[in-house]
């Protein structure tokens, strides 16, 4: 499945690309293809284009502060989690999208 | 109810008094009590304290707390009807005897207290902060009462029980008159408060046996001032605290009665480290002390410039101003903290307050030896560009300190503090030995004796000066020497003789004209031939200088330079004058930045006229003590600064980290800009300045950490930190990282947490790890404990991406199993710093 990620935490030091490496880890694992874009304290980092969303058959946003540009996501299969959900339980989050 | 194993009669209640029984609802059940035969006693069984029913005193020592129970027994011929006075009484009635009282407003609060003595906020007194450091010690009071030797005589228990007694009657009728004129309700119950006090059965007691032991009746009264003062100030209540207050007036008042209304308490004598507590203080009464002794300082008063607060600064004193009432609240002989930087006074006996001080002492003993090795040399910038940083000191007895904290000189010493405050000025032999002892103190390092400065603002009596409308701008500094040749030609020959004696140059303050300078040389020349005359050795070659403190002097620099060897700039005065902004007024205060632009262009200017001329020039405001503004003085490319000599460590730390061109071209950049919060934005987001430090050192690594849970896991890390020199305020950087811990937990599992913030704090980006010897409880997503600590500090402003770049590898990393195993099995700092470094591709 290809699937499109965004992550983003309150201070964007540590938790953005902690549950960023997660997604990408265990979505390759379970064999998705995913892009995950990281908003934190260096600004929005591989960005999605609009290419991977529309191509994109679920999106996941793992944040914990509104989603920068969220509205691109609009009409898509949309899994929204808070940033430890991804870090503790990644497996459980790609599992949402099925469910 | 009737108690089976005594013959009282008993109940118990719960106080539900929001402030606890203090002193007014304690006078009232005083008051019913006492309306009969029957003994009674109250005995709070939260600590056990009993406490005699008649005795407002007595009740208040037991400490009733909102929600405390209490028993109550009652014993005596008319216990039956007592019994039941008092059950309702203080079932019905007592609850409304307290009226709310205002809250005092403090100058600091809990909130700004670090986390570890938020227990004892209401302990905390909270002042302003006159100077860094902390210490413990017993208080001494000046000023409290202290019985005078000259009247301290025996006692007669006979005849000084009839003094006292008439004393206490007299004072009783003084009071009444008051109640009857009360004008208010609240007024009244103030002195309602104060009746109840001096009739208290308790204080009477503990007076009248005082006597009986054979004291002096204005003794006993001191002594029971001291005994009750200290019992009050230990309660955990505000309002009874404040008593203390009450009953040190009380007892004044009785002092008056029995030694004549004249009656002034004595001097007092350091006999032991001590913390001295005052309402305010004059300089001779601060020189006057035993330095060896005078531990710190507490002022009531909250004026900043004053010459106490000024001396006590220079000599590196914990000082903490503005706390009324101080000398009662803390009384003599308490044991208390003085947290200078903080501006903070806690009685140490308060819970967990000893323990975190001691901590703080082992803190600040490491980060100054950490300081030391910049202290102990002269100090030049990472580019080679030389900075002498000398002391400002207001007495001899200063240099010792200012050479132990590494002065290169003393690049200010303010004689005024010899002058001031005295019946008539210091002789000419007394200043020489002071001057003399200070030369032989530096060695060959320079001294700057700058010559008297006082003026209306720091009047001296014995001068007779006419107040002033505006002191400021009137006859200060070197205006009054015409007026006043002998004191300037004593105080001359005095700094002339010395010079023999080792490297002492000499200063003018507030000159404004050529001819001034011009003036004051002939005198000096004149009296450098009386001196010849008299074949008295002095140094020729004397350097004479000048403060530059007017926009006159300013402007005319390269004339001055003529007749001038160099020059300081005043920035205090200069840019009071700059700005036409009082210092000293607070609504106008601020406007005296001097970060403004249009200052430091002038700043610039007089700087270039000096250089071009060949004149050393340095500073010796305030303006040099303050490290966040260092790289525009570093940028003027000034000779020396001079600053309190506390300060002179982190200023050689942070001079010897700066670039001396980036800090020229900031300074260029600043001058360009139009107002002085762009100075300010730039001076914080300015990278260039102060190359960058390696994100990852030894140093910020603690292996078998001692920490025993998360906050001193956190302290930790923040006082390593803090040790390297890689952030400013301590207290901010635990708040910002707590902040973050309080969305949600950093503990991100498998053992590791990552706690971390972006803070005005950080001074240079770091990574520090801790590895506790026992794993801590950090509340973490998979609920485990946590066995590794890795902290990310970031500077608020600035560019950081080349270290978010690494902070977010490593956050990556951390994901990953084998690096975590990696990371849990290193024992070695230093090959963890390189291991690590290598991994996350950052330098080290």
């Amino acid at each position: 499945m290809k699937i499109v990620a965004v992550t983003a935490c309150a201070t964007g030091i540590a938790h953005t690309y902690m549950a960023a490496e997660q997604l990408e880890k265990t979505g390759k694992a379970l064999g998705h293809q995913i892009k995950v874009e990281t908003q934190g304290a260096m600004g929005i980092e591989n960005e999605l284009s609009v290419n991977d969303i529309r191509q994109a058959e679920a999106a996941i946003l793992a944040a914990d502060i509104e989603v920068e540009k969220g509205d691109r996501f609009d009409g898509m299969k949309t899994v929204r989690v808070p940033v430890q959900e991804a870090i503790k339980d990644p497996k459980g989050v790609f599992a949402r999208i099925k469910g | 109810m009737k108690s089976e194993t005594t013959n009282s009669l008993a109940f118990t209640f719960t106080c539900n008094l929001p402030n606890g029984l203090h002193a007014r609802p304690a006078s009232h059940l005083a008051d019913v009590a006492n309306g009969f035969a029957a003994a009674g006693t109250l005995k709070n069984l939260r600590n056990g304290v009993e406490a005699d029913l008649k005795s407002v005193l007595a009740m208040i020592a037991a400490d009733v707390r909102a929600g405390d129970e209490c028993l109550v027994r009652i014993e005596g011929p008319d216990d039956a009807e007592s019994f039941e006075t008092l059950r309702s009484f203080i079932h019905r009635d007592l609850p409304a005897c307290d009226e709310p009282l205002a809250a005092p407003a403090p100058a600091g609060s809990a909130h700004s207290l670090p986390r570890q003595l938020r227990s004892a906020a209401s302990y905390c007194h909270f002042g302003i902060p006159v100077s860094r450091g902390v210490v413990c010690g017993p208080t001494v009071v000046v000023g409290g009462i202290v019985i005078p030797e000259a009247v301290d005589e025996p006692g007669y228990p006979e005849r000084d029980a009839e003094r006292l007694s008439r004393a206490l009657q007299a004072v009783r009728n003084r009071m009444d008159v008051l109640l009857a004129r009360s004008a208010s309700e609240t007024e009244a119950a103030v002195v309602r408060a104060h009746l109840a006090l001096l009739g208290d059965i308790t204080f009477h007691r503990d007076l009248f046996q005082r006597i009986e032991h054979g004291i002096q009746a204005g003794r006993a009264v001191s002594e029971s001032a001291t005994f009750f003062g200290a019992l009050l100030r230990r309660s955990e209540n505000l309002y009874i605290r404040e008593r203390a207050i009450d009953i040190q007036e009380i007892c004044l008042q009785l002092l008056e009665e029995i030694y004549g209304p004249g009656f002034q308490p004595a001097a007092v004598e350091l006999r032991q480290p001590s913390i001295v507590v005052a309402e305010n203080l004059a300089p001779q009464q601060l020189l006057a002390l035993d330095r060896t002794l005078l531990k710190g300082v507490v002022l009531e008063s909250a004026a900043l410039t004053s010459h106490v607060v000024i001396l006590a600064r220079s000599m590196g004193i914990p000082c903490v101003v503005g706390l009324p009432d101080a000398h009662v609240w803390l009384g003599d002989g308490q044991d208390v903290v003085v947290d200078a930087g903080r501006g903070l006074v806690v009685p140490s006996f308060a819970p967990g307050v000893r323990r975190f001080y001691e901590r703080e002492g082992t803190t600040e003993r490491r980060r100054s030896l950490a300081l030391g090795r910049f202290s102990s040399q002269r100090v030049q910038t990472v580019d080679g560009c030389g900075i002498e940083v000398g002391a400002n000191v207001g007495a001899a007895a200063d240099f010792e300190a200012a050479f132990r904290f590494g002065a290169d000189g003393i690049g200010l010493f303010r004689t005024e503090m010899l002058f001031v405050d005295r019946d008539e000025a210091p002789s000419e032999n007394a200043q020489f030995e002071i001057y003399r002892q200070a030369a032989e103190c530096a060695g060959n390092r320079p001294i700057i004796i700058r010559t008297l400065d006082i003026g209306g603002d720091k009047p001296l009596a014995y001068l007779k000066m006419r107040p002033e409308k505006n002191p400021f701008l009137g006859n200060r500094g070197v205006r009054i020497y015409p007026k006043h040749q002998e004191l300037l030609r004593t105080q001359l020959r005095a700094v002339l003789r010395a010079s023999a004696c080792g490297r002492i140059q000499m200063m003018l303050p507030m000159i404004s004209s050529l001819d001034e300078v011009l003036w004051f040389k002939g005198v000096l020349s004149d009296v450098r031939q009386e001196l010849a005359s008299r074949q008295i050795t002095f140094d020729a070659a004397m350097k004479v200088g000048a403060m530059i403190e007017t926009p006159a002097a300013g402007f005319l620099v390269d004339r001055l330079a003529t007749e001038l060897d160099f020059f300081s700039l005043g920035t205090n005065d200069l840019s009071q004058y700059f700005f036409a902004a009082d210092r000293e007024n607070a609504d106008v205060a601020a406007l005296s930045n001097v970060r403004h632009p249009g200052f430091l262009r002038f700043l610039k200017q007089i700087v270039d006229a000096a250089r071009k001329r060949g004149r050393r020039i340095g500073i010796c405001g305030d303006m040099a003590g303050r490290l966040a503004q260092l790289p525009l003085l570093v940028g003027l490319q000034l000779d020396s600064l001079s600053a309190p000599a506390i300060e002179i460590p982190a200023i050689k730390e942070r001079v010897a980290r700066l670039s001396a061109g980036a800090c020229r071209r900031l300074l260029e950049q600043a001058i360009e800009f139009g107002s002085a919060s762009e100075v300010e934005a730039l001076l914080g987001s300015c990278e260039s300045i102060e190359p960058p430090r390696p994100l990852l050192d030894r140093d910020l690594i603690v292996l078998d950490a001692p920490s025993e849970d998360k906050e001193e896991a956190i302290r930790d890390m923040v006082d390593a930190l803090y040790i390297a020199g890689r952030i400013g305020n301590r207290d901010g950087m635990e708040e910002a990282l707590w902040a973050r811990e309080a969305v949600y937990s950093t503990g991100l599992g498998h053992g590791f947490a990552v706690p971390h913030c972006k803070s005005r704090a950080v001074t240079a980006d770091s990574i520090g790890i801790l590895k506790p010897k026992r794993p801590i409880e950090w509340g973490s997503l998979d609920g485990q404990p946590v066995r590794m600590v890795i902290l990310l500090a970031l500077r608020e402003a600035g560019q950081n991406g080349g270290h978010m770049q690494v902070f977010s590898r490593l956050a990556r990393k951390l994901m990953n199993e084998e690096f975590r195993a990696r990371l849990l099995s290193a024992d070695d700092p230093v090959l963890l710093v390189s291991q690590l470094g290598q991994e996350l591709d950052a330098a080290v």
